[in-house]
């Protein structure tokens, strides 16, 4: 063990120690942004058969890369487990941690982290299966639940339960394939899951459309980027990036006609792409970053329907991640 | 006399032509009663096993090649009957180079076949120089592989190592870790059987120690713990880091390997070398360790079967070898149909055939170094 550690200690040496200063400076010197996901989640964080990126967190990476760079595609992706993303971020190895993490207090308090936002508002949901008629999670009493062992879903639907005093009985499996399976088997009545994975499982089931999911969402999951405590410049950077695409959105600034905004845009317009004002400066940042986001990466919603929306195989429903003013509780605070 | 003549040379010994054995002692019905149908309890055990192949083969078979789909781009020409080895088509790169650098691939092959070479080399050259030559050669492979792949000191192009991947990333890992843990390996096995009472506690702490501990304990350890006894800002590479600990994980089971090899050698040895004056390294070296790894020989290669099949393990901490690859693979959007089951039948099949292989090569090597019982 000791030697161990020695050992590890002196290729660190070999290696070159090198002390942080802010996170900005440091990246802008690597020349790219590192940037943790997952090691594949559909429509969040997946590669291709090229090895190719994509997915709705990774285009916060994206999203930054261009504010910082101007450039969307300087990152470099770190896949990450679940179990070791916090101390990927904590030591350095990612500049911040977009890998589809639920904003706990516990998280956000005890671990030198800092939430900087929400990009999908996520939450524990059913899926069943159409023939039994079932339109509400409330007449699911004394079913059977297929869950995967070991994630939140399992003290979610716990808790549901006993709260509307209705009793089931749970069937856990190890993966989501396996519980996928599980369903399609008849093992169990309803499948619980986070909602985005529900809709993944269901493309695999053999018939899709004979699985609903149900309306009900019975547990919050923000799900957003992580920075490391203590690193404010860095930390409103990553903050603001996801705002402006919600405000892009918000002010129907698209990619496509990002360039005519600029120009004869509303004063709000030009105020976000940095044609007015000292946004970007005051973050350190040249003053077109939000036109850089918008540009190369697309608003919010251009974003989510790539990913996971309706011109993706996932075609989730924007429900609780619209606008405000649509339906959905996505407010980006004021770009002034 | 005539008839006496004749019945003289009638009288000689003309041997019956054999007759062929009775069908039911030899030839395919012979085969079938003395194997299959001995006896009743024998018989119904045989029916057993028929029934279960004709039940399950022909399934398999029509899954696998007659309703399989062979060719298409993505999934949408895929049924649920058949299996879908588009899938693997498509994401054969990725599986067995991970995410390399697409032009630059001919250096993930040059470090293979180098290893390969390296590998035939030691039972192929002369015997006067093989132990001399394909020690430091294998000693230095894994730091040229470093090289090659990594780029920046041969004035190729720099390829992180967070796109290394793949197949071939198991097959470099598992080589490179047991490489280096010779070294280590053979100290700690000296040392614990050496005299001096610090030198013995350690060895036989570490040697404990990584033997006591599973294999993803160590991988957790060196992924999530490691990085929180650096300072801030201090990285040591991810699979620097998993190296270093599948080279001791292997060290602590090859140093027993070692021990066993020790004690195999006839005492005579020992005191042979001694009575002719050899000091303690010369003895070692010279006469001990040749005969150590010629007795050893089948227990390393048995132990590197293991380190190979174990570095699957690296997909718990998100290294992309290639069951990660394949997990990966699996949760692309556009490839969600469920073909969990192609993708892992194809990694049980590479892995069987590579395996296969290495124990073939063993025991290839086993006769060859086997010059005891050679007339």
């Amino acid at each position: 063990m000791k030697t161990l550690v020695k050992l590890t200690a002196l290729a660190c040496l070999a290696m070159g120690a090198n002390a942080s200063a802010g996170t900005l400076e440091d990246v802008q010197k690597q020349g790219y942004l590192n940037c943790g996901v997952s090691t594949g989640l559909a429509g969040f964080s997946q590669k291709d058969e090229k090895g190719e990126w994509s997915g709705l967190d990774v285009d916060v990476c994206r999203g930054i890369a261009a504010a910082v760079f101007g450039d969307a595609t300087k990152v470099k992706y770190k896949g990450l487990t679940a179990k070791e993303r916090f101390t990927a971020l904590q030591s350095g190895e990612v500049d911040v941690l977009s890998r589809n993490t639920t904003w706990t207090n516990t998280r956000d308090v005890s671990l030198g982290l800092n939430f900087a936002g929400v990009v999908y508002y996520d939450g524990t949901g059913f899926m069943v299966n159409k023939k039994l008629g079932v339109k509400t999670a409330t007449e699911l009493d004394g079913a059977n639940a297929c869950i995967q062992a070991g994630t939140s879903t399992e003290l979610a639907i716990s808790d549901y339960f006993r709260e509307n005093k209705m009793s089931y009985k749970a069937v856990t499996f190890d993966t989501a394939d396996q519980t996928r399976a599980g369903f399609e088997s008849g093992r169990c009545d309803f499948l619980t899951s986070d909602q985005s994975q529900l809709y993944s499982l269901r493309i695999g089931l053999s018939d899709p459309s004979a699985a609903i999911v149900l309306p009900e969402v019975i547990s919050k999951e923000p799900l957003g980027p992580v920075v490391r405590q203590g690193d404010d410049q860095w930390f409103n950077i990553v903050k603001w990036v996801v705002n402006a695409s919600i405000e892009g959105e918000a002010q129907g600034v698209t990619s496509a006609n990002v360039d005519e905004m600029k120009e004869k845009g509303k004063p709000a317009n030009k105020r976000l792409l940095g044609v007015e004002g000292e946004l970007g400066k005051n973050m350190g940042l040249s003053a077109d970053w939000a036109y850089n986001i918008i540009k190369q990466v697309g608003n919010y919603s251009e974003s989510f329907e790539r990913n996971v929306g309706m011109d993706s195989p996932l075609k989730i429903s924007r429900g609780l991640n619209a606008q405000w003013n649509k339906g959905g509780i996505l407010y980006s605070p004021a770009m002034r | 006399m005539m008839s006496n003549n004749s019945n003289t040379a009638s009288r000689q010994f003309v041997p019956t032509p054999a007759q062929p054995a009775p069908n039911m002692s030899a030839g395919f019905v012979a085969w079938v009663r003395d194997n299959l149908f001995s006896s009743i309890s024998n018989s119904i055990i045989t029916l057993i096993v028929i029934a279960f192949f004709v039940s399950v083969i022909p399934g398999i078979i029509d899954w696998a090649f007659i309703s399989a789909t062979w060719s298409g781009a993505d999934q949408s020409a895929c049924n649920k009957e058949g299996a879908c080895w588009v899938f693997i088509n498509a994401w054969s790169q990725q599986l067995f180079y991970g995410s390399y650098t697409d032009g630059e691939l001919w250096r993930v092959n040059l470090c293979l076949i180098l290893l390969a070479l390296t590998v035939i080399s030691s039972f192929t050259l002369p015997k006067s120089f093989r132990l001399k030559l394909s020690i430091p050669l294998f000693l230095v492979l894994p730091f040229i592989c470093i090289a090659i792949l990594d780029g920046r000191l041969l004035g190729l192009e720099y390829v992180d190592t967070d796109y290394w991947g793949g197949f071939s990333l198991n097959i470099l890992m598992a080589a490179a870790a047991i490489i280096i843990s010779f070294p280590f390996s053979f100290l700690w096995a000296l040392g614990r059987r050496s005299q001096m009472p610090l030198a013995r506690s350690i060895s036989v702490i570490l040697i404990e120690f990584f033997r006591g501990i599973p294999v993803l304990a160590l991988f957790f350890m060196g992924s999530v713990m490691l990085p929180m006894f650096f300072s801030e800002g201090t990285n040591v590479d991810k699979l620097i880091r998993v190296w270093l600990v599948l080279i001791f994980f292997m060290s602590g089971y090859m140093a027993e390997v070692f021990r066993g090899g020790f004690q195999a050698v006839p005492k005579g040895q020992y005191e042979a070398a001694d009575s002719v004056g050899l000091s303690y390294w010369q003895k070692t070296l010279l006469i001990i360790l040749p005969q150590v790894i010629k007795v050893s020989m089948p227990n390393i290669l048995a132990t590197f079967v293991m380190l190979f099949k174990n570095t699957v393990f690296l997909l718990i901490i998100g290294i992309p070898e290639i069951v990660q690859t394949l997990q990966t693979a699996l949760s692309n959007s556009n490839w969600l149909g469920g073909w969990a089951i192609e993708g892992y039948v194809f990694v049980f099949l590479i892995f069987w055939v590579c395996c296969f292989g290495m124990s073939l090569l063993a025991s290839k090597i086993e006769r060859d170094l086997d010059t005891d019982k050679r007339d």
